[in-house]
Parts: structure tokens; C-alpha cells; sequence
């Protein structure tokens, strides 16, 4: 659990982890304005966290007089959410959190602390620049120039001791700016010239400026990178006159766009179209509701097809580790399944897809379904797939061109099943067709690979006995 | 004839305050003398003040996590106040208010929930475990510690709580069998709260009662209002005077209802529904005993007021006790594992030095 420390003087208060492992907290209404006396256990703040909406008082009493971030800022666990002071027009100067983070950093407790925050907590707050330690890049730009203690385990630090080197020195590329061995090891052999090149005096906290673009400092969770927070190019004006509703793009709704914006920002996309004659495989189908008495849709065979598949083409069962720079192939089909809810875009995983029957693959669907229709699925449940399928045929539409769920390397769109004259053997017939479209990570597969794969499905959905003997 | 009835039972349910402030006189003579309810209330106004401030410290960041109680008062106070000082309270976390009564101090659950190890020093003379966060383990101490007092002929009795989610767990189903089949002194008492973190009672069991799951080690079950103190009073008070009577264990379920999340990293609204909440709301246990005090005469708005404003004062003053204990030194590390320290671990321990990196601290030094 990332417990912070907040400062003995009472300055700043430092934003908690709010549930167990929170990293990150959507600030969304303010209760208090700069200038306001608080009482302690005052709510200062309404926020949101992946967990729950949540209020957050004040740890004592005092002044506030400054409220570091806007509604709808994501503010990192570790940032200062409220300053305190004298009064609000007489207040100290404000206290450098930089010195602050420097200082909870040389408890051994502050190990703990982990990213959440501290990558940016070493911004200035000197002049205009404004001081909320937002994840926004416009801030996080603005360079703290402070001499700071490095974050390294004790076998790191016992390696650069042994090498001689300072390893304040070292830039961290682990996670949350930790110095790893092999930075320190890069160091020892490149150290000098890259440090001097940096062009910088002395050397610094590595800031979110410092951290390669599309480098999450939490591989595993989409919302730490994305939109909004690298506005490369000036944002484009927008008329309001006409306007009918005006939504917040916030919540759910942002996280599902950061998701995306970061897949199609890394991946590089392309897709393979074909279809396959499933006009045996729906006797097949229905031969088994028929059995089974239960009315199966053709995903639960797609889903089989996949399994096969992907055990003869492991390389789009994988997942890319941007940080270490590793492709991960997975042994299991940890399956992602896209469903459409009112909260929108939501992807739970069907776990060890290849092991399930039939009939267990489409409960599973629909039990995972159902909990993302009601919001009940847990959080664990959402995370860890490896490969994705999405349905868009039972929306209509053939071919689509689908997004990867990132760090994935592949995901495949079904469309609807529809009656069509076919031709096999010289004989032209009424079959029935399901259009399949295939997306896949141009850098991690090749197209002769991502076309193998998908006709692989291809040929075992037009052959049930193989692909259910 | 062939087929004769081999076993039958009943679960009563027990009811004496019960929610439209209705008293029965009968059950409820005697139970509680009326000199001792003031200073009841006013042990109950202060935990639960306690309790929705403990929340608010984790929200501040000024604790790691905390599982509120607010709702579930009442059974652990009423076996604290059916029990003697030298029995036991074998508790998991939503029994504050029971522990404070028993003489546990409260800065030692605070201590706990932030991450403090000596808040698990239970003080001597308390005779309660510490809280026990994995689910179950607190039954099968219960019943050792139960056997122990019937080996030592002390008279000691244990209580143990539990959640209806922990008598799905095999720990319950051992500890019960081994306290029924050898009578030993242990009251089982399931605080069903109607929910196990997310999970409702309707999915836990298909059983119509907790209180059934008792039956088949053989000991008598019986169902009480657990939002009503002088339910839990007596059926308590039963469960006591029969464990320590030598006659074994009682399964008593306690109904009641956690008010707030499980816990600090929980959102109860994502899985429970508002009307539900609403309704057991105005079951709480606190408004409903402080009416039934007040037409009484038992209790006013003064008294009310001065038992807010003084546990208030209380409340600050044991989160400073908590905050401002001493930090502990590092050695204390190596003080709780070992009689004697192994030779390795002293080295570590005089040098603060580790072999992590396959050295020997000598050669680091």
C-alpha cells in the first residue's frame, strides 16, 4: 500500500492512497475554496477512484490557500491536492514540495511510495507555473533543478556502490523512475558522455518529460498515459452555438479513450479480411442448443477456433512490455471479450478459454456480460487478457476495422452470419457466410503470420468435425 | 412402521426491542439493570464516533485501511456484557465496541488499521485476541482456547464472532465439531450482515437460517435480532450460563447490517441497493435503544449531548495517542521471532547490515 507522508509543517497535504493500491484519483467537485478555514475532517474534495466515489477530508485544521488541480484532473496519489497557510492573503510562501518528496524519500518507509506520484512530485512551483502535480504535461514540463536522492532497491544501489558510481547520477527507467541494474550498469559504460550531452549541471529527478512517450510508469494499467496529457499540437477551438448537450468527458468514458488513443498511438495497425462457410457449422450449432437446450450463438465455436488457432500461431497470443522492451507469449487464452454497456466500452476476460466446452464458453460470455451490464464484475476481471475478440455482428455490419486492447497484439471482429450463394466443387449454392476481420500489431506479427492465422479459424469453422472432434 | 422421524429441530428467533420500539417485558426483565444503561450509551455514542472518524483518517491518508462497524454494535457489546473479565472475546473486525467494554484500549485497533504491530499487544489482563483479518482463523483459536480453560478447570468461557461468509469456510465447520464433540465452553456467534464483501446471503447458502449450520455438530442454534442489545443480551447470557455449565457450545446468528462499505477500499453502492440500505437504516441499533431510553427516562437530550461532546474529546485524544507513539527502533525487527536469536540474525541486527547481496555484513561495514 502506498502510504505517503505528509509534511510535519502542516504546508501541503499530499493526496492518500484512497482504497488499498489506489494510484490515481479524478478530482471532481471541490467542497472548499482558497481562503477557506477548514475544520480537520473537513471534506476538502469529491473523487473518484477505479474503485469508488469517495470524499476526502481535511487531515487537520487550517487555511487552504491553494487548490492544486481542476475538476476532472486525474491527480496522482503522492501529488498535493490543497496548500495551507496563514491566512489567504498573508500565507508563507509555499513550501517546495520537491523539498518535501526529498526528504520523505530518505525514510526507509518512503520505499513504499512507489510511482504513485513521486515521478512528477519533484516539479517547481517557483513563478507562474501552476503547482497542481497533475499527470498534466504543461506542468509536469516545468523541471525541478533540486539535487534529489535516486529511487533504487538496495541490490541497485549495492551495484553502483561496487562500480563507484553515484547513483543520484543515474536516470531511472524503471517503473515510477526506479534506477534499475541495467541503468546503472548503461551508466558505467556510457555514463559520462550521455550525462554531459543531457546538458544539465547537476543531475535530476527524472519528470514525466524525461519518461519516453507511450511509456506508462504502470504498464499494466491503460489510463496512465493518453490523451490530453501530450498536446503535441495547440487544441482546436470549438463553437459552442448549436450545441444541444454538453457531456463531460470524463469517468469510464475517458478511460475507454485513453485506451484507445494509446493502442492506435503504438501499435501499428493493420487488418486482414475474409469469411468463412459456415453453413455446416450452423447444423452443428443448432444440433448442439438442440441438446444442450440452450440457445447458442456461433461465438462460443468461434471461440474454439480461436483457441485452436492461436496454439498453432502463438505469436498473436502475446503481449508487449513497452517498458522492458519483451513480447510476452502466453501459454492459456486469457480471452478479452468486448461488450457493449451503457457505461460504455467494457473488455472482461474469459479465463483459460482454450479448456471450455461449448456450452461453458458461452455461460461464461453471458455471465461476464451480465456483470458488465450491471456494473458488478470485479476489477480483476477486467484485466490480464491476452488476445480480444469483438462481436460487431450482432450490432449489423460486415467488416470493421478493429482497435487492438493494447498491449495485446491482436483482436479479431465477427460480423453477422448471412445467407449467401457460395460455390464449392463446382456447385454454387445458398450458404451461409461470417465475415471476419482481423486486426493485429503490425511490429510484433507479420501479415503472412496474421493471414496464416486467421485462415486457420477460417478452415476449422468450415469444418466442425475438426474443429469439434 | 418404516419410517419414523429420526431427528427434528427448531431455530427460534429472538426479539425484545424490536424495531417499532415495541419492548418485551417479560423477556426483558432483568437483563440490563437500568443504572448501567447511561454509561452503555454513552459507550456506544463514542464508538461509533470513533468509527466514522477511523474512516475518515484513511481517507486523509492518516491510516492504511479501516472496516467500519457502524451498524454492528450490538452483538459483541452484549457478550461483553455477559461475560466476566477473565473469558475470552475471540473477534474478527466489527466488534469494537465489545473489546473497548472488555478493557481493550482503543488507541490498540487504531494502532492496527495503521499498520502499527502494536496494536495486536493486547494489554495484560484483557483475555482478547487480536482481530483477525483472514476469514476464519479466529473460530479454531476459540475453540483451543475454550479446551485450554476446560483443561485448567478455570471456568473461562470463549466468544468468538465471525461473518456469514466465514461458515462457508472449513475453519468454522472444524472449530464447531471440535467444540461440540468435546463440550468445551465456546459461544459461536454470526454477525450475518446479509453480506460477505459482495457476495449476498442468498448466494453463501441455501439454508433459510445461519443459525442451521449449527444443527449437525449437535449443539442448539438460535437466531436473534442483532440490532436489538437486549436480544443479544439474553441469548448470550444463555449461551454463557450453558458453556460454563459445562454443557458446550450455542450457535447464536445475530441478524443485523453493516450501515457503511466492508471496507475503506470498498463502494457498497455498486452491488447494494439503495432501498435496501434504506430500510435497515432505520433498523440502526442506536437510534432505536436511545429512544426506548428516552421514553424511559433513562436518557436525554443533555445527556445526549454531553455524551457527543465528550466523546468527541476522547476520540481526539486517542488519535493523538495513536499518531504520536514513538516510532519503533530497527532492532525490534529481530525481537518477536526468536528466544534466541540465531548468530546470523544478530549480526544483521548489530550491524543493520543485510547479506541481500551475497556479502557478509562484516565485509560491507
Amino acid at each position: 500500500m502506498a502510504q505517503v507522508k505528509q509534511p510535519a509543517d502542516k504546508s501541503h497535504f499530499i493526496l492518500p492512497d484512497l482504497g488499498e493500491g489506489v494510484h490515481e484519483a479524478e478530482l471532481i467537485k471541490w467542497r472548499v475554496s482558497a481562503g477557506d478555514q477548514v475544520a480537520e475532517h473537513q471534506t476538502l474534495a469529491e473523487m473518484e477512484t477505479d474503485k469508488a466515489l469517495v470524499e476526502v477530508p481535511s487531515p487537520w485544521a487550517g487555511v487552504v490557500t491553494e487548490l492544486c488541480g481542476a475538476e476532472g484532473d486525474i491527480i496522482n496519489v503522492g501529488s498535493v491536492l490543497v496548500r495551507y497557510g496563514e491566512s489567504a492573503e498573508s500565507g508563507d510562501p509555499p513550501v517546495s514540495p520537491a523539498a518535501d518528496q526529498a526528504r520523505a524519500t530518505e525514510s526507509p518507509a518512503s520505499e513504499e511510495q512507489e510511482d504513485a506520484g513521486t515521478v512528477v512530485g519533484s516539479v517547481n512551483n517557483d513563478g507562474d507555473a501552476p503547482s497542481a502535480l497533475t499527470r498534466r504535461r504543461n506542468e509536469a514540463e516545468v523541471v525541478s533543478t533540486e539535487q534529489v536522492r535516486a529511487l533504487a532497491t538496495p541490490a541497485v544501489r549495492g551495484i553502483a556502490k561496487q562500480l563507484g558510481i553515484d547513483i543520484n547520477r543515474v536516470m531511472g527507467t524503471g517503473r515510477g523512475g526506479r534506477v534499475t541494474a541495467s541503468d546503472v550498469e548503461r551508466f558505467a559504460q556510457h555514463g559520462a558522455a550521455g550525462e554531459s550531452s543531457s546538458n544539465q549541471t547537476s543531475r535530476q529527478r527524472v519528470t514525466v518529460a524525461d519518461i519516453p512517450e507511450h511509456t506508462p510508469a504502470h504498464p499494466s494499467l491503460p489510463a496512465d498515459s493518453g490523451i490530453g496529457k501530450e498536446p503535441t499540437l495547440p487544441p482546436v477551438p470549438v463553437d459552442p452555438s448549436g450545441t444541444t448537450e454538453v457531456i463531460p468527458f470524463r469517468g469510464v468514458r475517458r478511460k475507454i479513450a485513453e485506451a484507445l488513443d494509446r493502442s492506435v498511438k503504438t501499435a501499428v495497425h493493420f487488418t486482414v479480411v475474409d469469411e468463412a462457410d459456415i453453413t455446416d457449422l450452423d447444423r452443428k450449432r443448432k444440433e448442439y442448443s438442440a441438446i444442450t437446450g440452450r440457445k447458442l450463438s456461433f461465438l462460443p465455436f468461434v471461440i474454439r477456433a480461436l483457441a485452436h488457432g492461436l496454439r498453432e500461431h502463438p505469436a498473436l497470443n502475446a503481449v508487449v512490455d513497452e517498458v522492458k522492451s519483451e513480447i510476452h507469449r502466453k501459454g492459456n487464452l486469457n480471452l478479452g471479450i468486448a461488450v457493449d454497456s451503457d457505461a460504455g466500452l467494457m473488455v472482461p476476460v474469459l479465463r483459460n478459454a482454450e479448456k471450455l466446452a461449448i456450452v461453458e464458453a458461452a455461460e461464461g460470455v453471458a455471465r461476464l456480460a451480465a456483470g458488465c451490464r450491471d456494473r458488478s464484475i470485479p476489477r480483476e476481471e477486467l484485466t490480464g487478457s491476452s488476445f480480444t475478440i469483438s462481436n460487431v455482428g450482432s450490432y449489423g455490419g460486415r467488416f470493421a476495422t478493429p482497435v487492438i486492447n493494447h498491449p495485446e497484439v491482436a483482436i479479431l471482429a465477427v460480423g453477422r452470419g448471412y445467407e449467401k450463394v457460395l460455390a464449392k466443387d463446382g456447385r454454387i449454392y445458398a450458404g451461409l457466410s461470417l465475415p471476419m476481420s482481423l486486426s493485429c500489431d503490425h511490429r510484433v506479427v507479420d501479415g503472412a503470420e496474421g493471414a496464416r492465422f486467421l485462415n486457420t479459424v477460417k478452415r476449422l469453422l468450415e469444418d466442425p468435425t475438426a474443429l469439434l472432434g | 412402521m418404516p419410517i419414523t422421524t429420526a431427528y427434528e429441530t427448531r431455530i427460534d428467533h429472538v426479539s425484545i426491542l424490536d424495531e417499532h420500539g415495541v419492548f418485551d417485558e417479560t423477556l426483558g426483565q432483568d437483563l440490563i439493570s437500568e443504572d448501567q444503561l447511561p454509561a452503555i450509551m454513552e459507550h456506544l455514542v463514542f464508538c461509533r464516533q470513533l468509527d466514522e472518524i477511523a474512516f475518515k483518517l484513511q481517507r486523509s491518508g492518516r491510516m492504511g485501511t479501516y472496516p467500519q462497524n457502524t451498524g454492528q454494535e450490538m452483538p459483541s457489546l452484549a457478550a461483553a456484557l455477559a461475560i466476566e473479565k477473565a473469558d475470552w472475546l475471540v473477534t474478527c473486525y466489527r466488534e469494537n465496541t465489545g473489546l473497548f467494554w472488555h478493557g481493550l484500549p482503543p488507541e490498540c485497533i487504531l494502532l492496527h488499521w495503521m499498520g502499527d504491530e502494536r496494536g495486536n499487544h493486547i494489554p495484560a489482563g484483557v483475555n482478547a485476541t487480536p482481530i483477525a483479518i483472514p476469514i476464519g482463523t479466529q473460530m479454531l483459536h476459540a475453540a483451543g482456547l475454550g479446551w485450554a480453560e476446560k483443561a485448567k478447570k478455570t471456568g473461562a468461557i470463549a466468544v468468538t464472532f465471525f461473518g456469514d461468509g466465514a461458515t462457508s469456510e472449513g475453519d468454522f465447520h472444524e472449530a464447531a465439531n471440535f467444540a461440540a464433540s468435546l463440550k468445551l465452553p465456546v459461544v459461536f456467534c454470526c454477525q450475518n450482515n446479509g453480506w460477505a464483501i459482495s457476495v449476498p446471503s442468498s448466494v453463501q447458502s441455501a439454508g433459510e437460517t445461519f443459525a442451521q449450520r449449527g444443527i449437525s455438530y449437535g449443539m442448539p442454534c438460535v437466531r436473534a435480532d442483532g440490532n436489538d442489545l437486549f436480544a443479544m443480551t439474553k441469548v448470550m447470557k444463555d449461551a454463557v450460563a450453558r458453556a460454563r455449565a459445562g454443557e458446550g457450545p450455542t450457535f447464536i446468528e445475530a441478524v443485523t447490517y453493516r450501515l457503511r462499505d466492508h471496507t475503506t477500499a470498498d463502494d457498497a453502492r455498486r452491488y447494494r441497493d439503495a432501498g435496501e440500505l434504506e430500510t435497515w437504516e432505520a433498523r440502526d441499533p442506536l437510534p432505536r435503544l436511545r429512544r426506548w431510553m428516552e421514553a424511559k427516562g433513562l436518557w436525554d437530550k443533555s445527556q445526549h449531548e454531553k455524551a457527543m461532546k465528550s466523546g468527541e474529546e476522547r476520540v481526539a485524544e486517542i488519535i493523538s495517542n495513536a499518531e504520536e507513539i514513538a516510532a519503533p527502533d530497527r532492532s525490534e525487527f529481530f525481537d518477536h521471532m526468536y528466544a534466541d536469536l540465531p548468530a546470523s540474525l544478530k549480526r544483521q541486527r548489530d550491524s543493520k547490515r543485510t547479506t541481500s547481496l551475497g556479502q557478509f555484513p562484516e565485509d560491507l561495514a
